[in-house]
């Protein structure tokens, strides 16, 4: 068939790179791959059950549009101890895997701003949400040294000149870098000095070992910042695509909306096997940063061996590398089993899930 | 910073959902989610993906085994070859399907042709596409057809894509094979491509019969195909559906779904290959259920006096109020304040049908026969106010 409409729409879906921009996977794709944010631990027998029982009884419906009431209110409850927020049970929406989240937030707080401000180096799903319907973006410059966080000036730059919504992650998707207690008062700062708004993605922040700093935290930003978060990390779910948005009340309703629009609600097994993660969640954790800290030293040590640079990090689940003095070698090798940094703005980067098996691909 | 307004339709429907969860003895007669509960082989299937397969990885495009059941199924059910491979996108329920087709084929200052009324979330998908609505209105009187001379009269130089569905929700109706010939020709004609929506295929009455426009010659290259699990397979909570296509257009479907979602939960996707492979009694069993109780509904608005276009498919009636006097959105308000029945005003699914209520008939038969004489009841009371 010769078909002009058709191929206008072709034309255009391929020229659009944003959108065509590759994703790390959401779990391992077999046992030699690193590129996913974490390795796919045992699932608890206790959220088998969960789920089961819930299925038995019936919870195969839709349910809520936001998500059921116990899940909002015990992400609500976890975002607030982990991150020092104060969230309420209607301040959060479930989402299906934090890409939904990204989307929903860029493209519906997005329709709020003229513009959006974005780091030069983030995950790219932040492009590929940036690319189903275009807005102008503002590129916030990363700094290398500082695991490719957007730098403070950066930011302060762009908000001066005008954009008023930046998108931000903290500990960065990439590097696993984390922006320090005195920098989040400074986003803080310049954010009420212009009324302007943040989307920050703090889904790695259960990884960082020791105190988090959070902008949800900051009293006076709460109704400005919208926050990104996996489900509990680390309990096996990653596959099942649960995630999370907190936001102000009055950015509600047109995310819930939107939600409605392209997924009616999250699916209601998951919700059910995400709740019971949640109160099972500190069991086990503590155990959890203490093994990846283990595994991480030892990645440190072989990834000196190899003349690999680490890249400036924080959160424990993640590694990234680039070449160094003479490690070309090293990295060329590694980019068949880690996420290519190119697709997230930093073309010498490699990153690498963090794992007992990991060293086996750097030796 | 303004924030900019919310679908009225949606959040209509959604007003009343929430009030309709504060009565007890409420009779819901209005969302599309089946009363049956998920077949249990399925629930059994997805208890064992929670123990064998709850990390598996899961590309954007869905599990390979799960495409190729799908493609097994619309080649049985629809006559539609596909290539699991590279012609199959699962998404997270119809309405992600709905939403991804709606994207990838039409842009800011396209026109897609849509027969009315139609189900509400295609008007906010082309808005949040900066596309526009041409409507073709079908009426009562004929059953709520899409005339094929109305649809070709429709078409202007930025149209882009005409949208089907069939079964039709809100209004039942079913496009005839002659009738989804002449929508093809004309696609072919203006070179449009064609959004098919079958999720309600397997619920066709009397003599009607369901037509693939992708199974027709010519058609399978310009058409994406809609389904999901959620009405045939009563799975709405699992949030599982599909798009087929030609593999060019599936590739970008592909990247759509990658940038909206990322994927669906490994578990509903083994519930789904289970539901796709496993028995088809359960679905047959509910079909069986639906044609029984569509005749008692209808039995019922005969009595009442209600006009109606003849369901033949999927799980509706949308029935003319006019002679109530009041916007529909009124009487389902007061239908649900007054006697605890919830339906969906027609003025939710299109702003011409503010006279028709949408009603399922998605309840056990001693609830629906309850929920009917409330519902007269109701009326007899708005009548007896306006006279």
């Amino acid at each position: 068939m010769s078909s002009a409409t058709k191929a206008f729409m072709l034309n255009w879906h391929i020229a659009n790179r944003a959108l065509n921009t590759p994703l790390p996977p959401q779990t391992a794709r077999h046992r030699a791959d690193f590129s996913a944010d974490e390795i796919a631990g045992p699932l608890d027998e206790r959220i088998i059950a969960a789920a089961s029982e819930a299925m038995e009884a019936g919870q195969t419906h839709y349910v809520d549009v936001p998500g059921i009431g116990p899940l909002r209110e015990a992400l609500a409850d976890y975002l607030n101890g982990a991150c020092g927020s104060a969230f309420g049970s209607g301040n959060i929406i479930v989402t299906a895997g934090v890409q939904e989240a990204r989307f929903l937030t860029i493209q519906k707080i997005g329709e709020m701003f003229d513009s959006i401000g974005v780091p030069e180096v983030a995950h790219p799903g932040v492009q590929k949400a940036l690319g189903v319907r275009r807005r102008n973006v503002v590129s916030l410059p990363a700094d290398g040294a500082r695991g490719y966080l957007p730098t403070i000036d950066g930011i302060a730059a762009a908000v001066t000149d005008g954009c008023r919504l930046l998108y931000l992650e903290s500990p960065s998707r990439l590097s696993g870098a984390a922006y320090s207690a005195d920098e989040v008062a400074a986003i803080s700062q310049i954010v009420n000095e212009h009324e302007a708004a943040v989307i920050w993605d703090q889904g790695l922040s259960v990884w960082i070992d020791g105190a988090y700093n959070s902008l949800t935290a900051h009293e006076s930003t709460p109704t400005r910042v919208a926050a990104l978060s996996d489900g509990w990390p680390g309990m096996g779910l990653s596959s099942w695509f649960l995630g999370a948005i907190a936001a102000p009340e009055e950015w509600m309703p047109s995310m819930q909306s939107q939600k409605q629009i392209m997924a009616i609600c999250t699916a209601t097994a998951t919700q059910f096997a995400a709740l019971e993660a949640g109160q099972i969640y500190n069991e086990s954790h503590a155990e959890r940063l203490a093994q990846l800290a283990r595994q991480r030293e030892g990645l440190l040590q072989a990834a000196a061996a190899a003349n690999l640079e680490v890249v400036a990090g924080g959160a424990l689940n993640i590694i990234a590398l680039r070449a160094g003095a003479s490690g070309e070698a090293a990295l060329d090798k590694l980019r068949e089993s880690g996420a290519d940094g190119g697709d997230f703005g930093a073309p010498d980067t490699i990153r690498l899930t963090v794992s007992n098996s990991t060293a086996t691909a750097l030796g | 910073m303004s924030q900019k307004k919310a679908d009225q339709g949606t959040n209509l429907l959604y007003k009343l959902i929430g009030e309709a969860r504060g009565y007890d003895d409420v009779i819901v007669m209005g969302r599309g989610d089946p009363d049956f509960d998920t077949p249990p082989h399925i629930v059994a299937a997805a208890k064992e993906a929670m123990i064998h397969h709850h990390a598996d990885y899961t590309p954007p495009a869905g599990l390979p085994a799960l495409r190729e059941a799908i493609a097994e199924r619309v080649k049985r059910v629809n006559n539609i070859d596909v290539d699991p491979a590279t012609e199959v996108v699962v998404t997270n329920g119809g309405q992600e399907a709905l939403f991804l087709m709606v994207l990838a084929t039409v842009g800011p200052g396209d026109e897609m042709i849509v027969p009315e009324p139609n189900y509400n979330t295609y008007a906010d998908s082309l808005d949040f596409a900066g596309a526009t609505k041409i409507e073709v209105q079908t009426w009562p009187q004929e059953d709520f057809r899409a005339d094929p001379a109305l649809v070709r009269a429709a078409v202007t130089d930025r149209t882009r894509a005409l949208l089907l569905v069939s079964p039709n929700n809100p209004c039942a109706s079913v496009i005839s094979p002659g009738d989804m010939r002449a929508m093809l020709d004309i696609a072919i004609e203006r070179d449009l491509m064609i959004l098919s929506d079958e999720i309600y295929d397997l619920f066709v009455y009397d003599d009607f019969v369901h037509t693939s426009p992708a199974s027709l010659p010519g058609g399978k290259e310009r058409t994406l195909t809609l389904n999901a699990l959620s009405k045939s397979y009563s799975m709405t909570g699992w949030r599982l559906g599909w798009i087929t296509g030609p593999a060019d257009l599936m590739a970008r479907v592909t990247e759509l779904k990658a940038a909206a979602t990322g994927g669906a939960s490994v578990i509903s996707q083994y519930a789904g290959i289970a539901a796709l492979t496993g028995p088809q009694e359960p679905v047959e069993m509910m079909a069986a259920a639906y044609q029984r109780r569509r005749r008692l509904v209808l039995d019922a608005l005969d009595e009442m006096g209600m006009k109606y276009g003849l369901p033949q498919g999927g799980q509706f009636v949308f029935a003319d109020i006019a002679f109530t006097g009041l916007d529909s959105a009124e009487v389902a308000q007061r239908m649900l304040t007054e006697q605890h029945v919830l339906a969906y005003p027609g003025s939710a699914f299109s702003k011409d049908r503010k006279d028709y209520l949408r009603m399922t008939f998605l309840q056990p038969e001693d609830k629906l026969i309850e929920g009917l004489e409330r519902m007269k009841v109701a009326m007899q009371g708005i009548v007896a106010d306006g006279s």
